[in-house]
């Protein structure tokens, strides 16, 4: 393990799995598999439990909130993410089928999820990468990025009723789609990164981009202008908690940022600072997402060295454990993997979504049912990466 | 603010593409048919027989040297239809446990591009005013439950579309969210792209 | 001599009462509807609040003979006794009477009030209050003695005995112009539920009683008006407010008196200001009109809320049994703002004549459209008020047994009202407000128009409503028949039901938006919203002092128990009684 160690805690808390707490630099093992974890909350006289979820029209995905309310006002919230718990069977498949899998716990953030498990394989296998197939993960993470920030800011509007705004952005977030689609024949990256390898064409793509990017400042730019669609987002969800992640860190204030000290993808040849704001409430969440979007941009438009690159296949075998940390779209995500004879053995990963979720609970005290959805979707939580239990 | 959003929107222009009349304007490679022959080693025994079953595939690439992709997007099964949904055609959308792939282009559906509603395609929010209920990811133990009270609650005639592989068949993922007879619609591809999902809901209501 | 002979019916009613519940119970329903009969004629304005009060004592009287049951007698005793005052008052001719009546009306409310429940503070407040509105009735009769020289009730050429003695009937009605609007839901929410029902429905009625009959006799001064308008504006949005967030159900009722008199007091108010007759004849409508839906409304309230198993919505258990029902229905069909109900029929006249008034332009124009709004939003909030009530009183949570019969007496029970509703428009109505449009089969009697200016403007009889929608649901079922219909479990995001919505959350909204009115605090550990009740804490302190005085009085002269107070009191009327009589 280059990255990473057994032991004491060192660096920021970045969640835990099973029997696993990680940290930036470290990996501690507990008995108690559930040490990070929320506070239980018990009903005060006067409140009543409203349940929300786990399938409503709403929501973009099954999860299950339990709202404490005396009325409209939230008291607490506990939110259930294990509605749509997957079990998914991994130990003992081969690195290419395991993949398979990998690719599909959060399907729109595949590519982080499915470099960052390559990068734990190379890791305990010991494989360098060259600088090309790092600078083309790069690209391709920045692409998801931007999608997905894309998709957070559609969300964010559409509670509000904007649906010109959020139509516009869905049009923009459908036309990174396409560029997806034709740099690696699939829409979500799936099957176009392999261990050691990536199957990427970058052509065309920087015009494309750019237009989008345009269009996008536009849009931001007349949101910006609008009082009520602003007031919405306005100190609603303050988070300020230590172990925020991503995005939603980075609008506390926090210079979090797995690109700046992760050296499983290394960004030290890329000019880049994080975006922050000092907020910490759901407009600076949305302000973070939307500049980091033209931020994206313009690390993908400083790659000029990627074009049409299709390495060959490196055949996987040999044993070791690596672990492997990487800036998805919502923040750092970690993956372990312990090999045997090519045939994975144990695999933990820790979504940034653990840690946001427990962030959005202490965010939303406090707030009315009417700021509930603006606040939720700023977090940009995916339960799919939560509700996940791997064999 | 809410009118120079409007003028904002008509200064874009239509976006729309005329898909299903006319053919897609940009197909993703994968999903689409798969088109050859041969026997491959197939993660999910998609390809048995030399026939290739759409429900099954997850579109892994695995096959491409004897099966290649052909870019068209019909590859859905439309099993039943009511002359009922022409006017209008209600959805219900139920995630018993996908990735969020497929919710995303479900969602994508009713985007510019696409615009499901000029179809009378429509999403609601409660099974109580749906005519259809799609079901996107595997069976899960914490869903079955309120799927099965979903589909109670909705209103005669009603479908269930089964989107995305999982739904179907479970993939690589796990167990499918139906027994695939109970589908009146399959929607096959690991995400199904929005045009596939845009053509087989404009088929289920009776087109 | 009759109509006293009559009135003294009900002293008989108590002292039955005082021997065997029931029997006092059925001396009070016979006294009412004698009293009713003997009062009423149609030609007469005033004899109509005395139609409406023997209405509300036969359903009370009705409806104590089972729950008075769980009273002992002092109250099948004192609550006739009450409306033996009450009748004093409405038959009094003389000023003297009218004093009498007032005094034996409050005291055995306040027995009530004490007896009922072990806190003294609710009572203390209560008589407190009775005693400010005594000394302004007796300061009006005095000053109106030394200039007409006579105590019977006579034209005067001064306003001033008017307004004191409608300080005294604003009082009784809740309010007060140092916006201490609140005693009323406190001592009324501490009876029982038939007496709430008397203090709530007739006794507020009485205040309106007393100003009207002053209004008629004195000469009408624009500010006395501009100051009704204004204690009503403010009663009613505070009133309506604190009803909105009220958690026991009777102090919301009590507040929802309070609105309902604050409405009626600013029907009065623009009748003061409002100088053509055809604006005031219909004003005079609406205050007739609203004060039936009122009375009907709390009668049926206290009845309602009497049968629910507990004060607070929190409690409320059981089965909804034939009273609750009664009462829900009576509610029900006079709930403010709800057309075609006569609750809504009041609103609407009072906001039409509102608006008339509004088009006269000038101050008195601008002063109508403030009041106007400020009505039209406590109106709003206090119906409201009244289907939180009806809906976590009666909808909810309860069980579906027995719902068929009570349907069938509800079916019945509509009936008798739409005859009784009928009779009234055609008795208050003059000819001149009702017309109709044979045209578009609006037949002539079947619209109610406000003849003002060039503009008319109208709106259906209730009772062409109610026919209109009977007539069109008998022809869908006898087109469609029974409608098809299937049960579902209730759906809840695909989760079973492990919680259930409250009442305090129902109104939590207005706790919060209005946290500075309210003084909403948030954030404590045990009670996490709570509101605090500025008005009933400055009472608090005002009823504790007067308990202190009275204590000390007591001690001082009397020194003795509640009994040998009972019979002073007894005794006290018996003796004002007989030299009032004598006076005539």
């Amino acid at each position: 393990m280059k990255w990473y160690k057994f032991g004491k805690p060192s660096g920021r808390l970045i969640g835990q799995v099973d029997e696993f707490i990680v940290h930036s630099d470290s990996i501690l093992e507990v008995e108690d598999s559930t040490a990070v974890k929320r506070v239980n909350y018990h009903k005060v006289p006067g409140e009543f439990v409203f349940a929300y979820g786990p399938s409503t029209g709403g929501l973009m995905e099954s999860v299950g909130f339990d709202l404490f309310t005396p009325g409209e006002l939230i008291n607490h919230v506990d939110v259930d993410p294990n509605f749509k718990k997957r079990t998914l069977q991994v130990k003992g498949k081969s690195v290419q089928d395991a993949l398979l899998v990998v690719e599909r716990i959060n399907g729109f953030h595949s590519v982080s999820n499915s470099i960052a498990f390559a990068s734990a394989v190379e890791d305990a296998l010991g494989i360098e990468i060259s600088d090309e197939i790092r600078h083309t993960r790069i690209l391709m993470m920045e692409l998801e990025r931007i999608r997905s920030h894309l998709e957070v800011v559609k969300r964010v509007c559409e509670p509000a009723g904007f649906g010109v705004p959020s139509n516009q952005i869905g049009y923009l977030r459908e036309e990174v789609s396409r560029i997806i689609s034709r740099a690696t024949g699939h829409r979500f990256f799936f099957s176009s990164n392999g261990v050691g390898t990536v199957h990427f064409n970058a052509n065309g793509i920087v015009p494309a981009l750019d237009k989008i990017v345009n269009e996008f400042d536009h849009i931001f730019r007349g949101l910006l202008q609008s009082k009520i669609f602003l007031n919405r987002l306005q100190n609603n969800g303050r988070a300020h908690h230590p172990n925020l992640l991503g995005p939603a860190a980075r609008a506390s204030g926090l210079s979090v940022d797995a690109r700046m000290d992760s050296g499983t993808i290394s960004y030290k040849d890329i000019d880049f600072n994080p975006v922050l704001q000092e907020e910490a409430d759901s407009f600076a969440r949305f302000m973070v997402r939307s500049r980091e979007i033209f931020q994206s941009a313009e690390i993908i438009r400083s790659l000029e060295n990627v074009g049409d690159f299709k390495s060959a296949d490196i055949s996987v075998s040999g044993s070791g454990e690596g672990a492997a940390r990487v800036e998805s779209p919502q923040g750092d995500l970690f993956y372990y993997v312990n090999l045997e004879d090519g045939v994975v053995e144990d695999l933990k990963m820790v979504s940034p979504s653990y840690m946001n979720i427990l962030a959005f609970e202490d965010s939303i005290v406090g707030n009315i049912f009417t700021d509930f959805h603006f606040n939720w979707e700023s977090f940009g939580i995916w339960v799919s990466e939560i509700g996940v239990e791997i064999r | 603010m809410s009118s120079i959003w409007f003028l904002e929107g008509i200064r874009k222009g239509r976006k729309t593409e005329k898909f299903p009349k006319a053919s897609p304007k940009e197909p993703p490679l994968w999903p689409s048919r798969l088109e050859g022959k041969g026997e491959v080693d197939c993660p999910t025994n998609a390809i048995d027989n030399n026939a290739w079953d759409s429900g099954k595939c997850v579109f892994c690439r695995r096959c491409e040297q004897s099966y290649k992709p052909s870019l068209d997007q019909d590859i859905f099964t439309v099993k039943d239809t009511n002359q009922l949904f022409r006017k209008s055609f209600y959805l219900y959308k139920l995630d018993s446990g996908s990735c969020g792939a497929c919710n995303v282009e479900l969602g994508t559906i009713f985007d510019p591009q696409y615009d499901a509603n000029r179809l009378n395609i429509f999403t609601t929010n409660t099974p109580r005013h749906a005519d259809a209920i799609v079901v996107m990811g595997v069976m899960t133990d914490g869903m079955k439950e309120a799927l099965q009270k979903a589909y109670e609650a909705m209103p005669d005639p009603k479908l269930i579309i089964a989107l995305g592989t999982c739904a179907i068949s479970g993939g690589v993922i796990g167990k499918s969210a139906l027994p695939r007879d109970q589908y009146n619609v399959e929607i096959s591809g690991c995400p199904p792209s929005p045009y596939t999902i845009l053509k087989a809901i404009s088929r289920a209501r009776g087109d | 001599m009759l109509q006293l002979l009559v009135v003294l019916l009900f002293g008989v009613a108590a002292i039955l009462g005082a021997l065997n519940r029931k029997l006092g119970y059925a001396g009070m329903l016979v006294s009412a509807v004698i009293f009713g009969l003997v009062q009423f004629t149609p030609a007469s304005y005033l004899s109509y609040f005395s139609l409406i009060s023997s209405f509300v004592w036969v359903f009370v009287a009705i409806y104590s003979f089972s729950y008075g049951e769980h009273y002992g007698k002092w109250l099948s005793s004192m609550l006739p006794l009450t409306i033996m005052g009450m009748a004093l008052i409405l038959i009094s001719t003389n000023y003297l009477v009218l004093i009498t009546g007032w005094e034996i009306m409050s005291v055995p409310s306040y027995v009530i009030i004490a007896l009922n429940k072990k806190e003294d503070m609710p009572a203390a407040v209560f008589m407190l209050f009775s005693e400010f509105s005594t000394v302004f009735l007796i300061a009006g009769v005095a000053y109106a003695y030394s200039i007409s020289g006579t105590l019977n009730i006579i034209a005067l050429n001064d306003y001033l005995p008017m307004l004191l003695i409608s300080l005294a009937g604003l009082t009784k009605m809740g309010m007060t112009p140092f916006m201490i609007s609140e005693w009323l839901p406190i001592a009324h929410g501490n009876a029982p539920a038939n007496a709430s029902a008397v203090l709530s429905s007739t006794m507020t009625l009485m205040g309106v009683f007393v100003i009207m009959r002053l209004v008629f006799l004195s000469p009408l001064v624009i500010y006395i008006g501009i100051f009704f308008l204004i204690i009503g504006g403010l009663s009613i949005i505070f009133a309506a407010i604190y009803a909105y967030i009220s958690e026991n159900m009777k102090m919301l009722a009590g507040f929802s008196t309070i609105e309902n008199n604050a409405s009626i007091l600013s029907a009065i108010g623009l009748y003061i200001i409002a100088f053509s007759p055809t604006l005031r004849s219909f004003i005079l409508i609406v205050i007739i009109i609203f004060s039936l839906a009122h009375s009907l409304s709390k009668t049926g309230l206290f009845l309602a809320i009497g049968n629910t198993g507990g004060e607070f919505f929190g409690e409320i258990t059981g089965f909804s049994n034939r009273w609750n029902n009664v009462g829900t229905f009576l509610t029900t069909i006079s709930l403010s703002g709800l057309f075609p109900t006569i609750g809504g029929l009041g609103v609407w006249m009072l906001l039409e004549s509102f608006f008339m008034e509004a088009y006269s332009g000038g101050f008195t124009g601008i002063m109508a459209i403030i009041v106007g709004s400020v009505l039209a939003l406590g109106e709003g909030m206090a119906t409201g008020a009244l289907l939180k009530v009806l809906s976590f009183g009666n909808l909810f949570h309860r069980s579906n047994r027995g719902r068929r019969s009570i349907g069938s007496f509800t079916v019945m029970a509509l009936g008798g009202f739409l005859v009784f509703m009928l009779s009234i428009s055609i008795l208050v109505f003059p000819s001149s407000f009702i017309s109709g449009i044979p045209g578009v089969l609006i037949f002539n009697g079947f619209m109610i128009t406000s003849k003002f200016g060039s503009a008319d403007f109208g709106v259906l009889s209730p009772d062409y409503i109610i026919l209109l929608i009977s007539v069109f649901s008998i022809l869908a079922y006898a087109i469609f028949r029974k409608p098809r219909h299937r049960t579902v479990p209730v759906w809840n995001g695909g989760r079973d039901i492990a919680d259930i919505y409250t009442s305090y959350a129902y109104s939590n909204n207005i706790r919060l938006m209005l946290r500075k009115i309210l003084r909403t605090r948030i954030g404590n550990q045990n009670q996490s919203i709570t509101v605090m009740d500025v008005f009933w804490y400055a009472m608090l302190r005002t009823g504790k002092a007067y308990k202190s005085v009275c204590k000390y009085i007591t001690l001082r002269f009397m020194n003795s128990s509640i009994g040998w107070y009972m019979i002073y009191m007894i005794a006290a009327f018996m003796i004002t009684l007989i030299i009032s009589v004598e006076l005539i």
